[in-house]
Formats: structure tokens, sequence, C-alpha cells
């Protein structure tokens, strides 16, 4: 009778605690399933955001190039046809989400040096008063904030991982160059950074199309 | 509390060691803490402290706030060589605090400055936290300006001492900027402007006393821009949709930058009530809009604006300059509003209609031309066969959508009392014809018993509008009402419908401008008998006073007469005239009704010189006339004629009386003016002698003399009347006449009639004989002959003359006074009863009487030496036979003869 008696008491005991974890899994669940909401509208939001900024850095990098070939005089089409080495591969390396927003990242990064060789090379080339350069200067910081935008969008999806950064030290620069070798230079660079934009933005498009938990 | 205070101990401290060290070139009272900033409205403690020396001890201490020595109350001895004084921190201004020791000893006098120490409290306010922080980021060009623009409310105040400052930080993602300022904004300056990136934003106040952060704006950088407004708008007007305009214009800054939302509003030209697209219709990223449900044919002023597209990012853009279209014409909607002006023609029984029109409300175009048909009641048949009269409008490019739609004149005809018509009226313009309007107008015997008017009109005048009021007829369906409204022959008009009782004219009024305001009741389309009031939207001053026209002049009063001020001068309803009239400085005024044109003045005085004048008065002023000046009359009307009609009633009068005072007093008057004097030409004195016989035939002269004849008529009649048969041969016998007279200038005998006669050839010579010559005479006869003589011979009374050129004695000039005097030359006297008797009673005259009489007189003057011939008796009975010739000189007849010659005394 005991023994019976004490069976019920357990498995009315078992059956509480069963009620009991049910519940706690379920607010468990709905409590991840809130966080990844949230976390997912802040990432999109974020997304959103660096999408949008590739998209003006690329237009305003695409503002550039004629200028910039409108400044150089004649043959400025010829000058971007010719391929030019020490320029960042514009190309998206990575499997993964992440090695691909590091890629996008260090890329990025790559360009800076370029942008300062070759605004230099054109302040000797151009007036002060060029509008050039000072779209030169324009694409140079709108990149650096997309650089940033960028870092930071990686850091909020991926905070254990490091900070992406140039693989092979420093961006190696191409040495002294006559004019002609500058304006060559200096539309290779150019065309080259529109390529990595239109990449970036497929890859950010790309990327807005998967859930970000899921990445 | 407790750790600041040991703080403070320890520093103190640290501070007496350092200062032992250094020697005695230090003060021996040392304050902390050193030039504190301080709250104002809090309370501040120092602490004085004793140093290198043993001469003084915290007792001596005290504390001086400027040049007032702070109560020992507020002392707080910490030991014997430290001495703390706590004070409230009140106002703005800097304040020194010393701590001074009193000169207990030689010692400390000496060397006063070693034991004074001060510190200046600087005092401020505690900064306040910013408010209402926000930035802003405006286009230049065609991108968004790199400095961004913050304003924010400064909170709290602050000293001149402790100044607040205010610090901006513009923080991006991995770069921050801020600028330090003193007032309320302040602008950064960024590299680029970072679109999509994000911004925080924030201010400081701070300052000595502390620092204060405001609310941090945290958002996306493109929530701080502010664009410019959508450029190169277009609006695009299509025939075929006359109630829509297309409006396209281009982004005021490109996508990748940011992405825009707009808004449209727009209004008929000349209004400024905008309507607002509804944002749910324009929130998208567009370039072009079409607005429908517009008023065909009517100029719309249409602008936008845009804002970055996010939800709550961004401010409004400011609004596009005006882009100006006029929608393409319609088909009229409506029908024409006709109305009539009927007025009565004189002499027949005709009336003049004039039909009017207005546009259709909703005209839709341009009128160009309207149709009008005028049916006879009685004779629709005919009518209708009748073709529409045309007449054409040309009307300027004006707005479709102004509120004053334009008055067309149609057409004018006389319309007999006994006829009735319907008018009927379409209008075109250049896309279609509106709907057919249509009017009655009934017989005059209708209109007067069957279309009532409305009852209780009533009309009032409110903020530059005329408001009206009315009941509606009884005993009737009214369909709508007209109100019309007429000054100076203009005639507008509205329509309201049938439930109206009150209303405001929508007409544009002029202030000062009387209107005729009449409510038409429209009864299934006859129009009823008009209810009709005048009003001004405004009342004013006349423009210019009455005239006066006429006066009417009295002594005491005066009748003014002016003209009523000419309607359009009136500028109001006239309430009252004032007459004013001034006589010298002296004004006085008489306020009349305003129905009056004439005015009686009185109270005036007389031929007295007035300025009068006359102001009209309404309630919105006054005018006066021209000053007018008068004299009143010296005399009143009628005076004058009363004076001379007394005057001569008076004259009259006195005429009456001395005539009849001479008639009835002739005998005194003849007797104080011509008095008795015997006739010189009848004295015998002249030739009277001795020697010389008196003449046998000087009685028929003297029998001539009506005196004579009349005394003898009276006494003896028979004998004088043939002594004058007798004597008539010798009236014209000169001598007889010159020997007779009495040459006496002015006496009676030169009076005689038979003397004027005789001596009309030498009435000068005799005169001046007169003047140099006074005859005496005297008559030496006397009755007492007069018994003796024959009846043949009369009784002849003996008259004697001097030549003397003496002039008469008095008594002889006033036989009064020989009365007097008891003369015996005053023979007249005793005769006077006679006379008198004679005069006074002509009915009774009886000879025998008087003779009787005469008898006893003469025996009472028989001692006399003359006996007077009896005057009277020649005047009041003078013979029927002398009457004629003689009685007009008969009041001058001369004396009666002597007949009796000279009787000796």
């Amino acid at each position: 009778m005991n023994g019976h008696v004490k069976s019920m008491h357990f498995q009315q005991l078992m059956e509480t605690a069963a009620a009991l974890l049910s519940l706690l899994l379920v607010m468990a669940v709905d409590s991840t399933r809130t966080v990844a909401a949230s976390r997912n509208q802040e990432c999109g939001n974020s997304l959103q955001q660096t999408l949008k900024l590739t998209r003006l850095v690329q237009k305003e990098s695409v503002d550039l190039i004629k200028t910039y070939k409108a400044s150089q005089g004649e043959m400025a089409e010829l000058f971007c046809k010719v391929t030019v080495a020490d320029v960042p591969d514009p190309n998206i390396s990575g499997l993964e989400p992440s090695e691909r927003l590091a890629s996008i990242s260090i890329h990025l990064q790559a360009f800076f040096p370029h942008f300062k060789r070759v605004y230099e090379q054109q302040t000797d080339l151009q007036s002060p008063t060029s509008p050039l350069l000072a779209e030169l200067t324009t694409v140079s910081t709108r990149s650096k904030n997309l650089a940033t935008l960028i870092n930071s969008f990686y850091q909020s999806l991926f905070p254990n991982l490091p900070v992406p950064e140039p693989a092979g030290g420093p961006t190696t620069l191409p040495p002294p160059q006559n004019v002609f070798q500058q304006k060559v230079y200096g539309c290779v660079v150019l065309k080259t950074y529109k390529e990595l934009l239109a990449n970036v933005s497929r890859e950010l498009r790309t990327l807005k199309n998967k859930p970000i938990y899921g990445i | 509390m407790v750790p600041k205070r040991v703080l403070q101990l320890l520093v103190l401290a640290c501070l007496a060691s350092a200062l032992r060290a250094g020697g005695e070139l230090y003060n021996h009272l040392v304050i902390t803490p050193q030039s504190p900033v301080l709250e104002i409205g809090t309370n501040f403690t120092a602490t004085c402290m004793i140093i290198n020396t043993d001469e003084i001890t915290a007792k001596d201490l005290y504390w001086n706030l400027s040049d007032i020595t702070v109560s020992n109350k507020q002392y707080t001895k910490i030991n014997s060589s430290s001495l703390s004084v706590t004070i409230p921190v009140i106002g703005e201004k800097h304040e020194w605090l010393f701590c001074f020791c009193k000169e207990v000893s030689n010692y400390v006098y000496l060397n006063r400055s070693k034991f004074r120490h001060g510190i200046i409290l600087t005092k401020g306010y505690r900064p306040g936290k910013p408010e209402n922080l926000s930035c802003e980021a405006v286009q230049v060009k065609m991108e968004i300006s790199s400095t961004i623009t913050c304003v924010w409310k400064k909170v709290g105040r602050s000293s001149t001492d402790v100044p607040t400052k205010y610090t901006l930080y513009v923080k991006e993602l991995g770069r921050n900027h801020s600028k330090e300022t003193n007032g309320n904004s302040s602008q950064v300056n960024l590299e680029i402007f970072p679109h999509h990136m994000p911004m925080e934003i924030w201010v400081e106040a701070h300052n000595k006393l502390g620092r204060i952060e405001s609310g941090h704006l945290s958002k996306d950088a493109d929530s701080f821009v502010k664009t410019n407004p959508p450029s190169d708008i277009k609006v695009i007007s299509e025939k075929t949709f006359p109630t829509s305009l297309l409006i396209n214009w281009t982004h005021p800054i490109a996508e990748e930058y940011l992405k825009l939302t707009y808004q449209i509003r727009f209004c008929q030209n000349g209004s400024q009530s905008w309507t607002y697209v509804p944002l749910v219709d324009t929130d998208k990223y567009i370039q072009s809009f079409r607005l429908q449900n517009l008023r065909p044919d009517t100029v719309y002023v249409i602008q936008v604006c845009c804002k970055n597209a996010r939800r709550g990012h961004g401010y409004w853009s400011n609004w596009s300059t005006n882009a100006t279209m006029r929608t393409p014409e319609g088909i009229p909607k409506g029908k024409p509003d006709l109305w009539r002006i009927i007025t009565k023609v004189d002499g027949v029984n005709e009336r003049q209609v004039r039909f009017i029109t207005k546009d259709p409300v909703f005209a839709n175009g341009r009128i160009q031309r309207f149709h009008i048909k005028i049916q006879d009641k009685k004779d629709k048949v005919k009518s209708r066969s009748e073709e529409w009269e045309r007449i054409p409008v040309n009307r300027s490019e004006a707005d479709g959508s102004s509120s004053q739609r334009e008055i067309t004149f149609l057409k004018q005809i006389d319309l007999a009392d006994e006829r009735s018509v319907r008018v009927y009226v379409t209008a075109f313009n250049s896309v279609g014809e509106s709907a057919q309007a249509s009017l009655f107008i009934p017989d005059k015997a209708y209109g007067v018993w069957d279309l009532a008017p409305v009852e209780g009109l009533n009309l009032s005048s409110h903020g530059g509008q005329l408001w009206l009021e009315w009941k509606a007829p009884k005993n009737k369906a009214v369909s709508e009402y007209v109100v019309e409204w007429a000054a100076n022959g203009w005639t507008d008009w509205q329509r309201e419908n049938r439930t109206t009782t009150h209303t405001v004219i929508k007409g544009n009024l002029e202030k000062f401008v009387c209107y005729t305001v009449s409510v038409h009741p429209v009864y299934s389309g006859w129009t009823g008998k008009p209810a009709s009031v005048q009003a001004f939207v405004e009342e004013g001053a006349p423009l210019e006073g009455p005239e006066i026209v006429d006066r009417k002049l009295g002594r005491n009063d005066v009748e003014l007469v002016w003209k009523e001020i000419p309607q359009d001068k009136r500028r109001g309803f006239i309430t009252k005239y004032t007459i004013f009239y001034k006589n010298g400085s002296k004004t006085h005024s008489v306020t009349v009704p305003a129905n009056t044109t004439s005015y009686t003045l009185t109270s005036l005085s007389g031929n007295t010189r007035y300025d009068a004048w006359i102001s009209a008065s309404t309630i919105g002023g006054s005018a006066r006339s021209l000053n007018h000046s008068f004299w009143t009359l010296k005399y009143a009307a009628g005076e004058i004629e009363g004076i001379v009609v007394g005057v001569s009633l008076g004259f009259l009068f006195i005429v009456l009386m001395t005539m009849l005072l001479c008639i009835y007093k002739k005998d005194v008057i003849k007797e104080n003016f011509w008095p008795q004097i015997p006739n010189p030409g009848e004295s015998t004195i002249g030739t009277w002698s001795p020697h010389h016989p008196v003449k046998a035939d000087t009685p028929k002269e003297n029998c001539l003399s009506g005196i004579s004849v009349l005394d003898v008529d009276v006494c003896d009649g028979k004998c004088v009347f043939e002594e004058d048969k007798a004597s008539l041969p010798l009236k014209k016998d000169k001598y007889l006449s010159e020997e007779h007279s009495s040459g006496i200038g002015g006496s009676s005998c030169m009076s005689s009639p038979r003397q004027s006669v005789s001596d009309s050839d030498e009435g000068g010579d005799m005169a001046d004989t007169t003047a140099s010559t006074v005859q005496y005479s005297s008559v030496m006869a006397s009755n007492g002959y007069k018994g003796q003589t024959p009846s043949s011979q009369p009784q002849q009374a003996i008259f004697s003359r001097s030549e003397s050129t003496q002039p008469l004695l008095d008594s002889e000039e006033n036989p009064d006074m020989l009365l007097q005097e008891g003369s015996k030359h005053s023979q007249r006297f005793p005769r006077q009863p006679c006379f008198t008797h004679t005069a006074q009673n002509k009915d009774s005259t009886d000879p025998a009487d008087c003779h009787q009489r005469e008898m006893e007189q003469q025996e009472l003057l028989e001692p006399l030496d003359f006996y007077p011939l009896e005057e009277d008796s020649e005047q009041t009975t003078p013979t029927e036979g002398q009457s004629a010739d003689w009685l007009p000189a008969a009041p001058a007849s001369s004396y009666m003869p002597q007949r009796g010659g000279y009787r000796p005394q």
C-alpha cells in the first residue's frame, strides 16, 4: 500500500516536473527566438546600411572615374585599359560568410594606400581646385567609412573572431612612376576599386537574402 | 563630509609643515581652501590656521567677509591653532574672505601684515543640462554639406565669474569631432557627410563647478539631413482631362545619398488656402504625380517638398517655388444666374424690364455667349417657334475661379402691366452649353396680390459686412430667396435656399455707400414682392454740410432753410442737424431732427449780425455747412406800417380835434386871433372936422359890409337890405374903398372882402401904406343916434380916422386888456355875451331877445363914447344875397360903419 502510495506520489511529482520542464523549454525556445529575431533585425538594419553605403561609394567611384578620365586629357580611355601590377585584387575570397566579409574588409583597406598615392600623384598633376581631388578625397573617406561599417558589421556578427586585417602586411605600392604611368596607375586603381565595390555589393545582397543566425 | 574635512586638515598640515620649513618670510595665518569656486546657494566653510608662532591662539582670530566682520556664532574652533567659519554663498559678485588676528601683543602689533590672510570667493552656478538639442545638415549643390549645425536650449543660470561653456560632440563610427562655444548653437565640420553611417551627437555644458551632458542623438547620419526642395517642377495640362494636372519634378539629390519621400500641396491662384495631397499617396520615391478632381479652367499653384524617406528621420525641405498652370476648359456646370430689374415707366401702364445674368457658378471656362428666349405666357405655342437670341460676350482672360462673377446685361423690354413672360437663358463656353435658367415675370396684379414678401427684414453691419435676417412669408412655399442690393445705379444679387432666414451679403460692399437691400421670395420661379431696407456697411462723416438755401429775416428771429446733403455725399444716415449761430463770441446751438429742412431761430437781437452754420451728423461724424451771415431787421415786419398808420391816425385825430375845436371854439379863436378892431375905413376921424360934414353916403358904403348888413339884418334887416341895394353901385368905387379901408396891415379891417376887391389893383401899395402908416380911427358915433335916424336913413356910425404913424396901443390890439383895464374903449366886452350867445345858440336866434339884451347893454353902455357893432351878427347871420359872394371873406369883416355922425361929448 505504502509502496503504491509512494509510487503514486512519485508519478505525480514526475508529471509536475515534466510540465515545468516543458514550460521552461518553451520559454527558453521563445526567448531564443526573440533574441534571434532582435539580433536578426539589428543585423538586418546594419546590413542594409552597409549595402546603401556600398552603393553610394560605388556610385561615387563611377563618378570619380568619369571625372578622372575627363581630367587626364587625351587617351584617357587608353590609360584605363592597361594592366598594372601591384593593384589589389577586386575579387572577394573565402567560402564562409565570415571569410568573405573579412575578405571584403581586407580588400577595402588594401586600397587606402593606393588612393593616397593616386591623390598625391594627381595633386601634382591637377590644379588645387580640381574636382578630381575633391572626389578622390570623398571616395577615399567614404571607403574608410565603408570599411569601418563592414568591420563593425563583422564584429557584430562574429564577435569572437579577430578583426580582419591584411594578411600579407602593409600593401605594396608601386615604385616611382612617370606621369603617364601615374595616369595609368590612377585609372587602374579606380577601375579596380569599382570592381571591388561591385563585388562587395553583390556579396552583401547575397548576405541579405540569408538569415544571419544561419550564417 | 568627514573625509572632506579630514582632507582639508591634511592639506593644512602639509601646508603648515611646508611653511615652517620656509622660515619667517611667510604669514602666521593661512586659510584653506585657497581660491575656491563656490556654488551660489550653498554654505562654504573655510579654516584659518596659525603657523610658526605661539603669540596667538585660535581665540584671538576673527573673520571678515569683505569689510564686514563675520559673527562669531559662525565660527568653529577646531583646535587651539585653527578656527573655521561657515558662511552662506550669496550673490554672484566675488568677495574676499579675511582671517585677522586681534592685536594681543606688541609682536602682533608690529607684524600686523603677517597676522592676516585672505582668499577670494568666486561664485557661480552649476551648469544646467542642455535641452532640445537638434542638428541639421543642409544640402549644398548636389550633396549634403559636411558641416552639421546644432542648436540647443540653455538651462540654468550662469554668472560672470563662473561662465558656462558648451561643447558640441559629434561622434562618427571611428571618428570624433567637438567644438566649444559660449552660445546655444555650434557647427562641426566633418570631412564628408557620413551618409548611411551611425552618428551620435550631444552637447556638454561645463564650468568650474561641474559639467553635464545633454541627451545623446544616436541616429543614422541621414536623420539630420535637410535637402533642397525638388527642382524643375513642371505641370502639364491635358485637354482631355479638364479636372487634372500632371506634375513632374527632379530629385534634389541622388538616391544613393538619400531616398526621399514627397509632399504636394496646391491652391487656386490668389488663394492662400492650400490643399495637401495625402501623404499616403506621395510617400514614395516618385518624380511625378497627377492631381485630380480639380476645377476646369482654373489656375492652380502647386508646390512640392521632400524629406528622408525613412519614417521619423530627417527634416522636410522648404517648399519648392510655385508651379502655376490652368486646367483645361470643361462644359459649364449648373445654369446661369438670371435676374431682372423692373422699373416703372411713368405715364403708361408698362414696366421696363432689364434682364441681367451672371455666369454659371461652375462656368468651367470663359463664357463666350448667352442665348436668351422670352416667351409670352399667353402665347406659348407661338413662342416655341421663336429662335433663341444670341448675345455674345467678350470676357477678359480672368481666372474663372474668381469669387465675383461678372454681371452681363442681356436684354431690355417694355412689358405691359397685364402681361407676364417667361425668360430662358443658357451660357456657352468653348466646350459646350450650360443648363437652362428660367425666370418668370408675372403681371403686375398677380405680383401684388399673390406673391407675398418676406416679413421682419432686419439688416445689420458687422465686420465690414451686411447681415440680413428675415422671416419666411406665411402661407406660401418659397422655393428660394434672391437677396438684391443696389447703390449708385449698380445692382447685384445672390441666391439663398428656401430654408435660409439669415445670410451675409457676399459682394464687395464699399464703405460709406447707402445700399438698398431687398429680399425677393421666389415661388416656383415666380418672383414675389420684395422687402427692402437701406443700410451702410460703415458710416462716416458727410463729405459736405447742408447748404443753406434761404432765410427769412425778422427782427428777433430768422428762419433758415437748407437743402439736404446729396445722397452720395451723406456717407451715413443723418441723425440730426445742429444749427449753430454766433453773435460776437458767443455761440448758440440748436439740434433739430434729421427730417427737418428749415428752422426758425428765435430770441435774436434786432439789427444784429449773426453767423450761422448747420452741422449734419451721422454715426460716423458730422460735417458743417459754410458760414451764413445775416443781419436781423431793425424793425419787425409791419412795425413801420404801424408807426405810419399810427402817426397818420394821430395826425388825423389832431386835425379833426383842431377842426372840431375850431368849429366849436371859433369865436374864442376869432377873438384871440382876430381881435375886434374898429375899422379905420369907416372911421370918420380922417375926414372929420367941425367944418366938414359927415358924408351922407358913407353909411351906404358901410351898409355893403357883411357885418353891417348882418347887424342890421338882425336888428333891422329891412333897412339893411335896402341900403344894400342902394350901395351896390358903390362897390366898385375905388375911392370909397380906399377911403373906408382901415389901412391897418394885419387887422381885420384890411381883410374885409370889400376892401380886398376894391384894392385888388393896388394891393401892393396898400400893403406898403399899412406897413408904414398906422391909421388910427375911432368910432365917433353911438347908438344914441340909432333910434333917432329914420328908417330910410339907417343908423350911421361916425368913424374917425387918424393918420398917425404911431403903433396901436395894446389896448387897441387886445380888447381883453381893455376890459381888464376898464378902459372906455373896451366896448366889445359887453358885446361878447351877445356874440357868444348867438354863436352857441343859433337855434335861439330870437331877434327880439337879442335886441332886448342889446338894448339893455346899450343902456349900460350909454355913458360910453362908442357903441360897437355887433360883429357876431355879421358872421352868423349873413343875408342870403350876400352869402354867396361874401361869405368866404366874411370872417375878416370890417367894422360896422358909424352912422350917427359925431356926437359931441
